[in-house]
Parts: structure tokens; sequence; C-alpha cells
């Protein structure tokens, strides 16, 4: 019984392998130092603690992106905006953290607020106009990106630029407000904390409220939550709201965190890999935790390997791409065939052909 | 005869993977220049039939003869060399398209790699001109009235030299006049040589265009004559099948309360055509039960929408429990009272990736009941639908599987616990016992009539006649958007006296 239910992972765990398998290895053997290049790979990233820190860094905005994009995809949402509000939402806590007035205690909150309420609009437009005209969230969502990031350099350029900073970056954010590190040795922070509890809370609102009840009802059969009488636009709305305060809040703490000017002067790409993140944990923000520290252990060992090694770091990205292809391949992820051989489930043909799976 | 035949079937037999038989030793022959109707119920196997013909599906066992040798038609393409075209329900055009693209979509008239658009337009000109079918070469399909599409279809079959042409119900989405057109040229066809298969349900409009008619029922041939040695009344006997009135099991109590649902000159133009009626004056008291009768786009799907707060009445009035409900959402009726069972348990009943407990508390999920501070209760969910489970017999691997575990009549057992579970004054019962066994259905059927015992009113929308008879106090017959007919009592009503009233063919109310 509990085989069962571990199937779905353990063919996610067992495809995931394959994939790194299937593209380090003709990398690593291009190189002088095939086994190296293959150890500093695998086990590069635990060899010290921070290396470490450096996957928790980085599993952290993103675990906080994916969980903007579960939220918004379980209510039936293909709202892309995670992207712009993780920038606007950085972009956001730095102004107000730089413009605002305020008390030391409340500088990294007040401000980690107003720049989730400033880039929450990137996913809230998208939503309310899906809700009442019927467009394309997808295609809105994913324009309204490239707004959000013209209009974030205007704001930086105009506004809170330091002309003394040599290129084009904030004045420095307040001491004050910067997120405290909490792991000596590395520089994990407390949006760390914040993270995870975010995942928690997410996983409760989605199966324990009422709210996320009827989220999940509108996503799974719109057409059920209307003849129930749901609101259906105002789940919509709400829906994106919380995705995009989240993804927002996401590039709030990643500024407070980790930075000490504001200097994105691209798409940081956070909130695409949050999009992955969410993919690959199917929804779940649970998983979002372990899938999130997984992709950023690729990516940490990936740097490694081209800090090292004469291979090109695009080899991580080629690995994320497979990666996302195949988690999107429910064909593979839920093949039943797949799913009962893992569940050690008899079928004549297989306990032929496969007499250990009887041993276990 | 059969040496003049076109098309014979000979013992046809289709039965699915699920083993459902649709089709069951089907012969019959089609004689050439002629235009032929195959008449029948929803479900009669009519569409799967044609599917055969025009190479859509493979029959399971018996053989298709055309010009008397045996055909084996892999796929439309196949079809379409044969000389068979289908003109389908639902067009299959490409609207940003301009009209003599989408006829020679396909076949593009070339001058070397390039689309050749003038000699297209000529091509499609010629065509129009020879078949007496006009139509614009440039119009954007888009802009074109549903009947002038039509003939773009029925141009686009006829481009590639067909010798049959297949209509699947075409004047389903035509007006009178628009229907009078197209028979009008659909005669002059069959002048010109073609051979036509006419699909259709609607009996007058079988007897108005085609002299040979094969009736479906359940799959099989119940009629195969010409249309001259056959009455009207033989006619819908076929159709409607050898349904005679059951006995009626009485009802504990029956005493009909106060007015319950009132509409009045109720009107809703928009919409597909099932969805519009005209002028419809019903008034549901509690404790009884109307049965509305009446054949696939009659109406009834237009006043369930209007009874649930799908659709906002355009003119007239409704009041359900004294109040105004003409503009009423879906919550507001429900909040209201009103339970409902819709037809489509997949699309509008439930969610099937969702567990039995999503499904069986959805809606009642803000209730007190499975509240826990700011949280659901979920052990009260789960024992909620434990009860459902058990009172209901719906058979099921437990509680926390998704609901596409369920067998059709076990989902729809548990869609009924969650819809009566909520107290209601009014039941819309729409096609409540379609595609389930019968044990359930008997099931359903009883609970039904013992809460129309205790005061609720309901109404029922079923294309089974059966249950219609069996379960209705008295019945009102929907065709063309109106009410056509009312019967108060149904004591000594047989399908057969309904059956004229159901295909438009007589009219009292």
């Amino acid at each position: 019984m509990s085989r069962k239910a571990l199937a779905p992972a353990i063919v996610t765990i067992v495809i995931l392998a394959i994939v790194v398998i299937t593209v380090m290895l003709p990398l690593a053997l291009t190189t002088q130092d095939p086994v190296g290049v293959l150890e500093t790979f695998l086990f590069g990233p635990f060899r010290n603690l921070r290396y470490l820190g450096n996957i928790v860094e980085m599993a952290t905005p993103t675990m906080l992106c994916g969980l903007a994009v579960a939220l918004m995809f379980r209510s039936g949402m293909f709202n892309l905006g995670v992207e712009g509000a993780f920038y606007l939402g950085g972009l956001g806590t730095v102004a107000a953290a730089l413009l605002l007035p305020m008390p030391w205690w409340a500088a990294a909150p007040v401000a980690l607020a107003a720049g989730a309420v400033i880039g929450s609009t990137v996913c809230v437009l998208p939503g309310v106009m899906r809700a009442h005209f019927d467009t394309s969230e997808l295609v809105t969502s994913l324009m309204l990106n490239f707004v959000a990031l013209f209009v974030g350099l205007f704001v930086l350029n105009y506004f809170l630029r330091d002309p003394a900073a040599g290129a084009m970056a904030s004045y420095k954010i307040p001491l004050e407000a910067q997120l405290p590190r909490i792991v000596p040795g590395t520089r994990i922070h407390l949006g760390t904390v914040l993270a995870l509890l975010a995942c928690i809370g997410g996983a409760i609102y989605l199966f324990r409220t009422a709210g996320g009840f009827e989220a999940r009802l509108v996503g799974s059969n719109p057409s059920f939550a209307a003849h129930l009488g749901l609101p259906l636009r105002r789940v919509m709305v709400r829906s994106a709201a919380l995705g995009g305060l989240i993804a927002a809040f996401a590039g709030g703490i990643e500024m407070l965190g980790l930075y000490t000017r504001f200097s994105w002067q691209a798409l940081p790409g956070t909130g695409w890999v949050g999009v992955t993140v969410a993919i690959l944990a199917r929804d779940n923000p649970l998983l979002l935790i372990p899938s999130a520290l997984f992709l950023a252990y690729l990516q940490v060992g990936g740097d490694l390997v081209g800090r090292n090694f004469d291979v090109p770091i695009e080899g991580v990205g080629l690995i994320n791409a497979l990666v996302l292809l195949i988690a999107t391949a429910a064909a593979i992820i839920r093949n039943p065939m797949l799913l009962r051989l893992v569940s050690g489930e008899r079928s004549a043909g297989l306990t032929k052909s496969l007499p250990k799976a009887e041993a276990h | 005869m059969t040496s003049n035949a076109l098309v014979a079937f000979e013992a046809i037999s289709k039965a699915y993977g699920n083993g459902t038989r649709a089709l069951t030793e089907v012969s019959f022959s089609v004689a050439r220049g002629v235009i032929h109707a195959i008449s029948g119920e929803n479900g009669a196997g009519k569409s799967t039939l044609m599917k055969i013909l025009f190479g859509l599906e493979q029959p399971s066992s018996g053989r298709l003869l055309l010009d008397g040798g045996v055909a084996e038609i892999r796929s439309p393409a196949a079809a379409v060399e044969q000389g068979i075209g289908m003109v389908h329900q639902h067009f299959t055009l490409v609207p940003s398209l301009t009209v003599a693209e989408n006829i020679f979509l396909g076949q593009e008239q070339r001058s070397g790699i390039f689309v050749d658009r003038e000699k297209t337009s000529r091509r499609v000109a010629a065509l129009s001109k020879r078949f007496n079918l006009a139509v614009d070469p440039d119009a954007r399909v888009s802009t074109l009235s549903v009947a002038a599409q039509q003939k773009v279809e029925i141009l686009k079959a006829l481009s590639r030299d067909i010798r049959l042409l297949i209509l699947d119900e075409p004047t389903a989405v035509l007006s009178p006049p628009e229907t009078e057109e197209l028979f009008t040229r659909l005669r002059h066809l069959r002048d010109a040589g073609l051979t036509i298969l006419f699909i259709s349900h609607k009996l007058r409009e079988v007897r108005a265009l085609a002299s040979h008619v094969t009736v479906l029922r359940a799959g099989r041939v119940v009629g195969d004559a010409q249309l001259a040695d056959l009455d009207n009344d033989a006619l819908s006997r076929l159709v409607m099948g050898g349904a005679t009135s059951v006995a009626r099991p009485v009802r504990a109590s029956r005493s009909v309360g106060a007015p319950l649902v009132a509409l009045k000159n109720v009107s809703q133009s928009r919409g597909r055509p099932g969805e519009r009626v005209s002028n419809l004056d019903l008034t549901i008291y509690a404790g009884e039960v109307v049965g509305v009768a009446g054949v696939d786009g009659g109406g009834q799907q237009g006043l369930v929408a209007l009874l649930s707060g799908r659709k906002a009445a355009e003119s007239g009035t409704i009041v359900f429990g004294g109040r105004d409900m003409k503009s009423g959402s879906t919550r507001d009726w429900r909040s209201a009272g009103l339970a409902h069972l819709p037809a489509d348990r997949h699309k509008d009943g439930s969610a099937m990736s969702m567990s039995l407990v999503d499904n069986a508390v959805a809606g009642a999920h803000r209730k007190p009941a499975y509240r826990m501070g700011a949280l659901l209760d979920r052990r009260k969910m789960v024992e909620a639908t434990r009860d459902m489970i058990s009172e209901y017999g719906v058979r099921s691997p437990g509680p926390e599987a998704p609901l596409s575990a369920l067998s059709g009549g076990n989902a729809q057992k548990l869609i009924a616990a969650r819809e009566f579970a909520s107290a209601p004054s009014f039941l819309i019962a729409d096609e409540p016992t379609r595609g389930i066994d019968i044990a359930a259905a008997a099931f359903l059927h009883e609970r039904m009539r013992n809460m129309a015992g205790t005061g609720v009113g309901i109404l029922l929308v079923t294309s089974d006649l059966d249950e219609l008879l069996t379960l209705s106090d008295r019945i009102v017959v929907m065709f063309g958007g109106r009410i056509v007919a009312r019967f108060d009592t149904i004591d000594g009503l047989t399908p057969d006296r309904l059956g004229p009233f159901m295909l438009g063919l007589e009219e009292t109310a």
C-alpha cells in the first residue's frame, strides 16, 4: 500500500537520475578527467558548508516562486506573471526601504509588504482580465513581464540610481532592512525560514481551507464549480492575487537577504525556475521544498564543474530543459505500466520477465 | 432493387472495447439517385453507422458493398476517393479563411509552388453555378450566416466529385425558411443524379424530403420502407419503439402543495438552438413531479438553464419560493433551495480527478458542520462521505479514491447523495439515470418519489419515456423551444400518444 503511494515519486527519481547521466556522461567524456567531472558534479555540492549554503540560498526564492505558480495552476490559471512579479517585488522592496522613512524594526517588514503589493500587480492584472474578459492569462502575463521590466528600469534609473555606484544600481539597501543571516559560514538568511513556512502554509491553504478547496474545484472542473454556484471570478482573482503576492515577496526577500543594491537590468529568471519547480512538484506545496532543493543542487554542481573544468555551464541548462520536458510528459511519469512495475503489483507478463520483483 | 443499390450494409455490427454494442446486424441498402432518410432517437446508432460509411470507424463484423462490390473504407480520405462526401452536424470550416480557400483546403489549385487564388475563385464560382448554390468565393467564413456556412460545407463535399452525400442532422442549425431552401437545393442535387443520405430525427422533415426511410433503434434496424407506405402514426411508433405504458407504482402520499416555481411568458432567444425558449408558462407545485418530454434541441436545456441560474430570462417573470428569480444566479437558486442533477455528470456534476470526499461535500463545504476554526474539518467531511456511501450503496474503493474510479451508476449515486443532502425544496433531475445500470436507476427513482412525497417539487427532464411515464404526475412536451402539449394526468398516456408532439407533427398547447 505505502509502496503504491510512493511509486510516482520513485519513477520520478529514477527518471531524473537517467536524465542527469544521459547529459553529463557524454559531456564528461569529452574532457581530460571524466571521473573528476562527474564526481564534482554529483558530490561537489556536498563537499563544504559554503556549497551546501549555496543550494539553500538558491532554492529559497525558487521555492516561493514555485508556490506562487502552484497556487495559480491549481485554480486553473496558467499565469506566468511570476517572473515579472519577482522582479518588480524586488525593486518595490528596495524602493520602499530606500524612500520610506521608518523606524529600524519596521524597515524589513514594511519594505517586504510594499514590494509584495507592488509586484503582485503583474499576476493580478492578467488574472482580473481573465476573470472578467476571458483574455488568455498565459499571453497577457507573459507580455506584462516585460512591461514590469521596463517600468522597473525607469524607476531604477530616475529615482533609485546611485551616481556613485559606477554602474546602473540603486543606493545601498539600509543595513536595518537587510534580513539576518542565520547559519554562520553561509549566506542562508531568514528568508529561507519564511519560504519553508510559506510552503507549509500553502499546503494548509489548498487542502484544509474553504478558499483552497474552492480554488481546486475551479481548477479541476470550472463547469462543476459553476454548477455548484461558486463565485468563479472571485476565486480566480483571489488565486492570482495570492500567487502575485508570494512571487513578489520572493523577490523582496532575495533582495534583502543576499544583495546590497538593486541592480537587475534584465529579468532574473527565478520565476521561470519556479515554474519548473512547481511542475516537478506536481503543484503540491510540500513537494516544492525537495524539488527546489534538487534543481538548486544541479545548478550548484554545474557551476562547480564550469568553474573547475573545461565544460560549458550550458550542460546544466540542458539538464533543466530535459527535466522540464520529462516532468511535463505525463505519458512517462504517470505511465500506468511503469507505476505498476515499480509498486510491485503483479501482472502475468511482468512476473515472468522480472522474477526479482517478487523478492520485494 | 439490390442490383440498383449504390450502398448496401450487410449485417454490420459494431461493439466497443468497453462492451457497448452500438450496432447489431444492420442490413439495408440505399438506391441510386434518391434521398434516403435514416431516422431514430439519440443513441440509436445513426451516427456510428455513418462514421463507418465515411471511414471514421471500422465495423466489428459485417461488410459494406459499394456498387455491389465489397468495399473497405479505412479513412475519410478513402471514402472521398470512393465518391462519398459528408457534411457533419458541427461544421469543419476554418473561420478565418475565405469560402474558396475552405472549399479547396487540401486540394489547392496551384501554379508552380504557389496557390493560385484566381483559379480557386473561378472554380468555386463555376461549382456554385453548376449546383445552383450561390456563395461569394472571397467572403471570409467567419462573416457568413450558419445557413451559408452549410452551403459552403455542401460545396466542399461536391468539389470532390462525389456521388453519395451524407448529411448529418443538417436542419438542426437552420430556421424554417432556411430549411425549406436547403430542401429545394437537395432536390435539385438529387435530380442531377446525386444520392443523398439524410440523417434526421425530425419526422416531418423526413417525410417532406425523403422517399425511403430506414429507422434504427438501439442499434438495430426496426423499419425500412418507402415513405409512401407509412403513415405518421406508424412512423412515430417505429422511432419511439415498443415502450408501452408501464404499471405505475403508487406513491405513498401524493399531496400537491403550494406553487413553488412559476414561469410566466418567459423567453430567451440567445444561445444555441436547443437553449432558446419562447413564451414558456409553467408552474411547478410542491410535492409533484413534472415531466418534460421532447427530442434533443426541443428547448429543455434552455428551460433547465433558466431554472438553475445558468442563464437569465430576457422577458417574462420567474418566481421561486416567493422571490423574483428572473436573473438569479446559480448561487441565488441554490441558496433558495435548488438541487440539480445535471444531464452531463462528468462535465457539470463532478470533478472526476478529485476524491469522493471532495465531490461529496463540494458546495456544502462552507457549512459550520465542516468547519474547525478557520480550517475545514477533514475528519467530519470523510465521515459525512462514508455516511452517503453506505446510505446510497455506492460501491467504491474508499472515500479518498478519485471519483473516476467509480462506475457511472455509482458516480451518479454519489452526485445524487450530495445534491439530496442539501435538503432542497426544488429538484431538477436532468436525465437522472442516463447510461446507468437498472438497479442504480431504480434506487434513484425511489429516492425521488420519496422526496416528492415529502413535499419537494421535481422537474424531471428525460429522453427515457418509460422513466417519464413512471415518475411524472403530469407531463409537458417541448418542441422548438415552446411547450407544445400538456398532459395534466398521465393515466392512459402512452409513448405513442407523446410521439407526434415530441416530433413536432402535432401541437395542442
